[in-house]
C-alpha cells in the first residue's frame, strides 16, 4: 500500500510535481505512465524517501518511509538499474544489500535464479552488464529481502519483449500473493501489458487514474465508415461527441451499439466499428500528455 | 546488449555459457522462459531497525571491496614499503625506531584520507546512495557508520605501519649490525595515531561536505597546505595560523611535550577542521536529494 497526498515538489520556478494525490493498492500492479519528464521518477523518489518533497505526504504500508524498521524488508525499491557501483561484482551488490538487511546469503543465489543471471556473469563487474542484465540485477536486489511493496522505475528498460513478458509473469504473480506493485514507464504498449490499473501523469499532475478497463472504457468506440463527416453529422444530433482520430476514422464517446444504431437508421456504411481499445488508449495517451511531451526535462 | 534470442535452450539459464557452443562466451543468459517467484523468507518481518554494528560492517566492506579501495590499500603497502627499504639501506641502516615510525605513518596519513573522502561521495558517483538510503533512510547513522568504519581502517592501518616499522627495526639490528634505538614518546606515539585517525575523519568530513569525489579531494589537500604557506609568509595570520593550522598545531606532539595551551591549539584546529565540517557536512547529507 503506497499513498501519495497532494505532493508538490518544485526545483526553482519549475514544478516537477504539481499536488499529485493518487493510491497504489495491494494486490493489484499500478502502472505509472508518462512521458520522460512528467514527474514519475522525482514522485518515485519521494515516496521512497530519497527527495525530500516541497509539499505533501507520502506513505508506504501505512507509515513515512523513513520510518519504516530495515525497509529493505518491507520494500524492493529499483529507480535506477545504472546506479550500482561499477567496479562491484553483481554478486557483491547482492551481497552487500544482504549483509545489510540481515538476511542469509544463500538468498543471494537464489535471486540470481529467480532472474537467470548465471555463475559466471553474477562474479562480473557491473561495469561490463548491459543494460538488460543491470534490471535484472536491479530487480533480484529489489526482490531480496521479501518484500510487500514494490517500486520499479521504468524496469522494463532494456528488457526485450521475451524479457519483458517474464517481468509481467513476476510482478502479477507477486502482486497474487498480497503485493503491492507500483511501476514506471514512458511506453503505453509496455505497460498496458503488465498493470492493473494506471496512473498517467503529465506535466507534474495526473491526468487520468483507473483500471485499464475502466480507462479502455473510457476510450469510447473507434469507427470508421465510407462517409465519415455524414456519420459525425448525424451523431452529433443525437449529441454524442466524436472526433477525427490521427489515423482516420472517429472516436466517438458512445457504445458501439448506439454508433451502429445512428449508422443503420442513417443509411451510412461502417467500414470498421468496435469498443475502444489499446488503440484508443494510446491515442489517448498522445493526447493527454502530448503538451507535456515536448518538454524533455530531466524528471 | 540485447539477450540473445538464438540460444538454444532458455529453458536452462544458470547453464554456464560454455554449453552452448553456438553462443559465444561473452553472450547473455536468457531470462527464464516461466518466472518463478522467490521464496518467503521465513520468519515474521522486522519491527527493529538495522542494528549500527551491522551498517558498519557492511560499510567497512563496500570501502575495500572496490578497486579504488584496494589498490588505495596496495600504494599504502608499496610506499611503506619503499620508505622502510630506503631507511634499511640508507646510512648502513643505522635509523632510531621512531625513524621508522614516521616512514610508515607518513603515508599511511596522507593517502588513507581518500578512503574516508571516497566512502561518502561514491556514493553520488557511483550513485549508490539511491540503493544505501533506501535501505538505510536514517542518513546520520549512515554517515556516523562511515565515519567509525573509516576510524576501525585507521586503527588498523595504525597498528600494521607500527608492527611493520618495529620489524623492519629488528631487521636492521639483526641483519646490519646497527644499534637499536627503540626510545619513543608517548606523545609521539599518540601523535602519530592521531596523525593518521584524524585524517580519515577529515576525509569523511570533507566527502561529506562537497559529496563530490574531485572536488574533495582537491580542498582536501590544497586548502591546508595553501593555509599553511599563507600563515608562513603573511605576518598577522602568524597568531591564527598557530591556532587553525593543523600541521603547527600536531607538531609538538612529535616533539615530545605538550604545554597546556598546545593542547588547546590542537583542539581548536581539530574543531574548526574536523568537527564543524563534519557537522555542516552531515546535515547537508541529510537534506540532500539522492540522485
Amino acid at each position: 500500500m503506497i499513498t501519495v497526498e497532494r505532493l508538490t515538489k518544485r526545483y526553482g520556478p519549475f514544478t516537477a510535481v504539481n499536488d499529485i494525490s493518487f493510491e497504489v493498492k495491494p494486490g493489484l500492479v499500478t502502472g505509472f505512465l508518462g512521458p520522460n519528464g512528467a514527474g514519475k521518477t522525482t514522485a518515485m523518489r519521494i515516496v521512497a524517501g530519497l527527495t525530500p518533497p516541497t509539499s505533501g505526504t507520502t506513505t508506504v504500508l501505512g507509515q513515512p518511509y523513513a520510518s519504516l524498521p530495515n525497509p529493505g524488508r518491507h520494500v524492493g525499491v529499483l529507480l535506477d538499474a545504472s546506479a550500482q557501483h561499477a567496479g562491484r561484482t553483481g554478486r557483491e551488490v547482492l551481497a552487500l544489500g544482504a549483509a545489510l538487511m540481515g538476511i542469509d546469503k544463500s538468498r543471494v543465489a537464489e535471486m540470481l535464479d529467480v532472474v537467470g543471471l548465471t555463475d559466471k556473469e553474477a562474479g562480473r563487474k557491473v561495469r561490463n552488464y548491459s543494460l538488460g542484465m543491470r534490471q535484472r540485477l536491479g530487480i533480484a536486489h529489489a526482490l531480496l529481502g521479501d518484500p510487500e511493496v514494490m517500486i520499479l522505475d521504468e524496469p522494463a528498460n532494456g528488457l526485450d519483449p521475451a524479457g519483458i513478458r517474464w517481468m509481467r509473469d513476476l510482478l502479477r504473480g507477486f502482486a497474487g500473493e498480497g503485493g503491492t506493485v507500483l511501476l514506471s514507464s514512458h511506453l503505453l504498449n509496455e505497460i498496458e501489458r503488465v498493470a492493473d490499473e494506471l496512473i498517467v501523469i503529465g506535466n507534474g499532475t495526473i491526468v487520468a487514474h483507473g483500471t485499464k478497463d475502466e480507462l479502455l472504457a473510457g476510450a469510447g468506440t473507434i469507427v470508421r465508415s465510407t462517409d465519415d463527416d455524414a456519420l459525425m453529422a448525424a451523431l452529433a444530433e443525437g449529441s454524442i461527441v466524436s472526433r477525427r482520430t490521427a489515423t482516420g476514422g472517429l472516436q466517438v464517446e458512445a457504445e458501439p451499439l448506439e454508433v451502429g444504431r445512428v449508422a443503420a437508421a442513417r443509411g451510412i456504411v461502417l467500414t470498421e466499428l468496435r469498443g475502444g481499445d489499446t488503440r484508443g488508449l494510446e491515442e489517448m495517451f498522445l493526447e493527454l500528455t502530448s503538451g507535456s511531451a515536448r518538454e524533455e526535462v530531466a524528471a | 546488449m540485447t539477450t540473445p534470442t538464438t540460444q538454444s535452450s532458455p529453458a536452462n539459464p544458470s547453464a554456464p555459457a560454455t554449453a552452448h557452443p553456438n553462443v559465444s562466451a561473452k553472450a547473455e543468459s536468457a531470462l527464464p522462459t516461466v518466472a518463478t517467484m522467490p521464496s518467503r523468507l521465513p520468519g515474521e518481518r522486522p519491527t527493529t531497525g538495522i542494528p549500527f554494528s551491522r551498517l558498519t560492517r557492511v560499510e567497512l566492506r563496500k570501502q575495500l571491496d572496490t578497486r579504488a579501495g584496494r589498490w588505495l590499500i596496495i600504494a599504502i603497502g608499496l610506499v611503506i614499503a619503499t620508505a622502510l627499504a630506503i631507511n634499511f639501506f640508507t646510512n648502513g641502516g643505522q635509523h632510531s625506531f621512531e625513524d621508522y615510525l614516521s616512514a610508515t605513518m607518513l603515508p599511511t596519513a596522507i593517502i588513507l584520507p581518500v578512503i574516508g573522502i571516497l566512502a561518502v561521495t561514491s556514493e553520488w558517483s557511483q550513485r549508490t546512495g539511491l540503493v544505501t538510503f533506501a535501505l538505510e533512510p536514517r542518513r546520520t547513522r549512515v554517515a556516523m557508520a562511515k565515519l567509525v568504519s573509516a576510524v576501525l581502517i585507521g586503527i588498523a592501518a595504525f597498528v600494521l605501519a607500527f608492527a611493520l616499522a618495529a620489524l623492519v627495526h629488528q631487521a636492521a639490528i639483526t641483519f646490519r649490525g646497527i644499534n637499536g634505538d627503540w626510545s619513543v614518546g608517548g606523545l609521539v606515539v599518540l601523535g602519530a595515531g592521531l596523525y593518521v585517525l584524524l585524517g580519515l575523519m577529515q576525509g569523511v568530513a570533507f566527502g561529506a561536505l562537497f559529496r563530490n569525489t574531485p572536488a574533495a579531494i582537491v580542498v582536501y589537500f590544497v586548502l591546508p597546505t595553501v593555509w599553511g604557506i599563507l600563515g608562513g609568509l603573511i605576518s598577522w595570520l602568524d597568531t591564527p595560523s598557530q591556532w587553525l593550522d593543523m600541521n603547527r598545531t600536531m607538531q609538538p606532539l612529535f616533539s615530545g611535550s605538550m604545554s597546556g595551551e598546545q593542547w588547546a591549539q590542537l583542539g581548536t584546529s581539530v574543531a574548526v577542521w574536523i568537527v564543524v565540517p563534519l557537522v555542516v557536512g552531515i546535515l547537508l547529507l541529510r537534506r540532500a536529494e539522492v540522485k
